[in-house]
């Protein structure tokens, strides 16, 4: 009898030890936006413009422009222009555009990247996870990353419309650190 | 009077159009909107006014049009934004553990209640038993029962 008692409450504080480190493991995996400053998230993700995948660090030595939007998202479609125009006049420079696609229906991305005419390549985070890792919390969002793969600028948490001079600040910063 | 009859059947075509152009039966928007998730609001579509929800239910809507299965559009949608689209987990796999841990929990219980019952009971018999009568008491109890016969 006394070595039932004993299992069952070794098995109730096993029960309570393994709650305690689910909430533990929850609130230390909660997501928050990466340092600036620091090493941009690395990923590797489907192409929505094209077929095959896009690995962030295949990109290393060229400065990024690091965009997270979706179609349904009203505000991007009010920045999708400034950002086209924005690569081709940064193309020359080496600057490369990147669109994530977040939380988006394939189909719809497409039409999207069609209608206002989006060259740049883009590629699509379905569950979400890379935009995560960054932080995003509601599209559009945008980052910037250096040459060398860090995280430079400012983090733009709404249109690059509504902040222009950080927008042309962070890929400043991306071309010349 | 065959024109009449290819009219009719045209007529009757036109009516039954949709419905009868999948080989099977059409599953429905109501029907799925309750099993799948909006990824931004984390609440199923039905409870959803997000406009992502809307995109979503606009391509199932889309997809049922085009007589796919409930399996199909479920597995269309795993595929475009990963299995936490979906509100139940799958049969498979290690999400067979959130089907099988709650039923285990539950049965775990009713016989830990089980138990506790079962001491419970044994544990009060011997406290409830009238405390045993000695042989003095006994003689004396037979001498009053037979005084009252």
């Amino acid at each position: 009898m006394r070595t039932m008692k004993l299992t069952g409450q070794v098995v109730a504080l096993a029960a309570v030890a393994g709650l305690l480190g689910l909430l533990i493991w929850r609130l230390t995996h909660q997501s928050k936006p990466p340092k600036i400053g620091g090493p941009a998230p690395a990923f590797s993700l489907k192409r929505v413009d094209a077929s095959g995948t896009l690995d962030l660090a295949s990109l290393r030595g060229k400065p990024v422009v690091l965009n997270f939007w979706a179609s349904w998202c009203v505000p991007c479609k009010g920045e999708a222009k400034m950002l086209e125009q924005a690569s081709r006049e940064y193309r020359s420079q080496g600057v490369v555009f990147l669109g994530v696609d977040f939380h988006d229906v394939t189909g719809d991305a497409r039409k999207f990247l069609e209608h206002h005419g989006v060259t740049y390549p883009t590629v699509q985070d379905g569950s979400g996870s890379v935009a995560d890792r960054y932080g995003v919390s509601a599209v559009p969002e945008t980052y910037f990353i250096d040459r060398s793969g860090r995280l430079v600028g400012e983090h733009i948490m709404g249109t690059v419309v509504d902040a222009k001079d950080a927008f042309r600040r962070g890929v400043e910063a991306a071309l010349t650190s | 009077m065959i024109f009449r009859a290819g009219a009719v059947v045209a007529v009757a075509l036109a009516f039954a159009g949709p419905a009868a152009a999948c080989a099977h039966p059409r599953t429905s928007l109501s029907y799925l909107e309750g099993q799948v998730m909006c990824p931004t609001c984390h609440t199923t579509l039905d409870q959803s006014d997000s406009s992502a929800a809307h995109r979503i239910e606009a391509f199932i809507q889309t997809r049922i049009d085009q007589c796919a299965t409930a399996d199909q559009i479920k597995s269309e949608l795993v595929a475009n934004f990963g299995a936490g689209i979906l509100a139940a987990p799958p049969h498979k796999g290690f999400d067979l553990l959130a089907w099988w841990l709650p039923l285990g929990g539950l049965a775990a219980g009713a016989l830990l209640l089980g138990f506790g019952v079962w001491r419970w009971s044994r544990a009060r018999t011997p406290e409830d038993a009238p405390p045993p009568v000695d042989d003095e008491t006994e003689r004396r109890l037979d001498e009053l029962l037979a005084r009252l016969d």
